[in-house]
């Protein structure tokens, strides 16, 4: 039996406040939810929240709402202690297919995201040596983006987010395709992230329930609206937050050897039936 | 066996084909072209040996090269003068009040020179600048329509990255239409440069005094001087095929990642 990690809940770093997004329909509707600082006395520990939700549902809507790209219809997406309303740019945003400037080398392309952050050149340079050799890319870093391989990639992507953004990093579907030792590298990667400053917090979009449960937190389950004779009523919103942190599932390296990872797995795969 | 089957294969639609046999069958069946040709016998069209002492003619008497120069710096600079204002129109177009102005200078690529060369003639201080200017439209509308397409085809991702990076507005477009479309705004010198050369001879008939090596031929064609004529249509051929590879070679040099993409294609 694992103990449970000790923590505390600190000050708020997002709140998604009654966001709703209609084109022709309702997308999302009244969708709701927040992430605190956690904080533990051992270690610096980010956040990492997963949203998990069928397809079609609307979690990129959601997805480009929380990274300041679209504007939502109604509501609003608040980042930082001020609670100021998300910006683009504040969000790093990490697409499935690790969007890079193919023209720039790995180089230009993290000294390009390291200047936009008013570092002066020096400051710029140091930051990216520094994430180059903790993404073990220091060899890469001439290559141009098509000469890497799909890790590297994603992994440069990452540290470009990381360089322009306030702590924040929104990932969809990274495990979208990968083979199981990929998934863990890919895992090992955001749990590497997170744990690498107090305030990094990761907001990974994704079908994948076993490595969501895994690397997160809290998840998030995006579901249809439904009134109370249960058919869908319009949108959808997160309709259950699961708080792994206070289940005693956070932060496990061993957590798929145990009874109680294979239990709420199957437990969610029943729910997004019902989603 | 194994060799008849491969020679089979080229008959073959999207075989892969190594670069070695691609130089061979070139090499092959420009010999036997120019063989076909020397021996066809046929009394209207010069033969090699014809042409090759009316381009030493050409050369020693009538200062082909000396013309070819002319033609180059004019061809050279309406190229330089054409694809700064199709970058500059298409960058322009990004902002929608500069849309209609981009599509409307796309559409301009209907017109032809006639009317067009008073307008010109009226900001041209000499012929050869007159040679610019019309040259430098004609190339500039096909360009900027190349151009446009390209950019309509931009994805979405690509803009929303620069936007999470905290780019905004012209910088995206210094980014992507700019930097990031260098390798394709090479590709389209390259074409121009050739839609050029085909226009040069127009262009220079309007002005023929101002010399060219595009006058020269309408010099030769209109006395019937048919070996006169392939011998400079041939100089043009190979003085476009050697700017094409440098052309070629710039992009590779500027742009390495477009060959890149290519290989990673292929594989």
């Amino acid at each position: 039996m694992t103990g449970h990690p000790a923590y505390t809940i600190g000050e708020r770093l997002l709140t998604i406040d009654n966001v709703c997004v209609h084109y022709d329909r309702p997308i999302l509707e009244g969708v709701s939810g927040h992430i605190d600082n956690i904080r533990r006395d051992d270690r610096p520990q980010g956040q990492v929240v997963c949203l998990l939700g069928p397809s079609g549902i609307g979690k990129s809507q959601l997805f480009r709402c929380i990274a300041g790209l679209q504007r939502p219809t109604c509501g609003s997406v608040r980042l930082n202690a001020q609670q100021r309303e998300v910006q683009p740019g504040e969000v790093g945003v990490v697409a499935q297919n690790y969007p890079l400037f193919n023209h720039r080398s790995v180089w230009g392309n993290l000294t390009l995201a390291a200047r936009r952050h008013g570092r002066t050149d020096d400051q710029a340079r140091e930051a990216c040596l520094d994430l180059l050799e903790k993404f073990g890319l220091v060899d890469s870093a001439k290559c141009h983006p098509m000469m890497l391989s799909g890790g590297q990639r994603q992994r440069v992507a990452i540290a470009q987010q990381l360089l322009c953004s306030s702590h924040f990093l929104l990932m969809d579907e990274p495990f979208s395709g990968l083979d199981p030792l990929a998934k863990t590298a890919v895992c090992d990667t955001l749990i590497e992230v997170s744990t690498s400053h107090e305030l990094n917090t990761i907001i990974v979009v994704t079908h994948d329930i076993e490595s969501a449960i895994r690397i997160s937190d809290t998840l998030w389950l995006l579901g249809r609206n439904r009134d109370e004779r249960g058919p869908a009523a319009g949108g959808a919103s997160i309709r259950q937050t699961i708080d792994l942190a206070g289940m005693g599932l956070a932060w496990d390296p061993d957590i798929e050897s145990r009874s109680e990872f294979r239990e709420l797995a199957a437990a969610l795969k029943a729910r997004f039936a019902t989603l | 066996m194994e060799d008849e089957l491969r020679l089979v294969n080229l008959l073959l639609p999207f075989t892969p084909v190594r670069a070695r046999w691609l130089k061979t069958l070139l090499a092959v069946q420009a010999l036997a072209a120019i063989g076909l040709w020397a021996a066809s016998g046929c009394k209207t069209l010069p033969s090699p040996v014809e042409i090759g002492a009316a381009w030493v003619d050409l050369v020693r008497h009538q200062g082909l090269l000396f013309e070819l120069w002319t033609s180059v710096k004019v061809s050279v600079l309406a190229l330089v003068v054409s694809t700064l204002a199709a970058v500059a129109v298409a960058a322009l177009a990004t902002a929608p009040v500069f849309t209609p102005v981009a599509k409307l200078a796309s559409t301009l690529r209907f017109l032809g020179f006639a009317g067009l060369t008073y307008v010109f003639m009226l900001i041209s201080s000499d012929a050869n600048a007159l040679r610019v200017w019309i040259l430098a439209f004609g190339m500039f509308v096909f360009m900027v329509t190349a151009l446009l397409a390209d950019l309509a085809a931009t994805p979405r991702d690509q803009i929303d990255h620069c936007r999470t990076l905290g780019m905004r507005h012209w910088r995206i477009t210094g980014e992507v239409v700019v930097l990031g479309k260098a390798d394709v705004i090479l590709d389209l010198m390259r074409q121009n440069a050739a839609i050029g050369w085909t226009l040069l001879t127009l262009v220079e008939g309007m002005t023929r005094s101002a010399g060219g090596i595009g006058a020269m031929l309408l010099n030769q064609n209109r006395y019937f001087l048919l070996a006169g004529v392939f011998a400079i249509q041939l100089t043009i051929l190979a003085f476009g095929l050697a700017q094409d590879a440098l052309l070629s070679l710039l992009k590779d040099a500027v742009c390495p990642w477009s060959t890149l993409g290519k290989e990673q294609a292929r594989t």
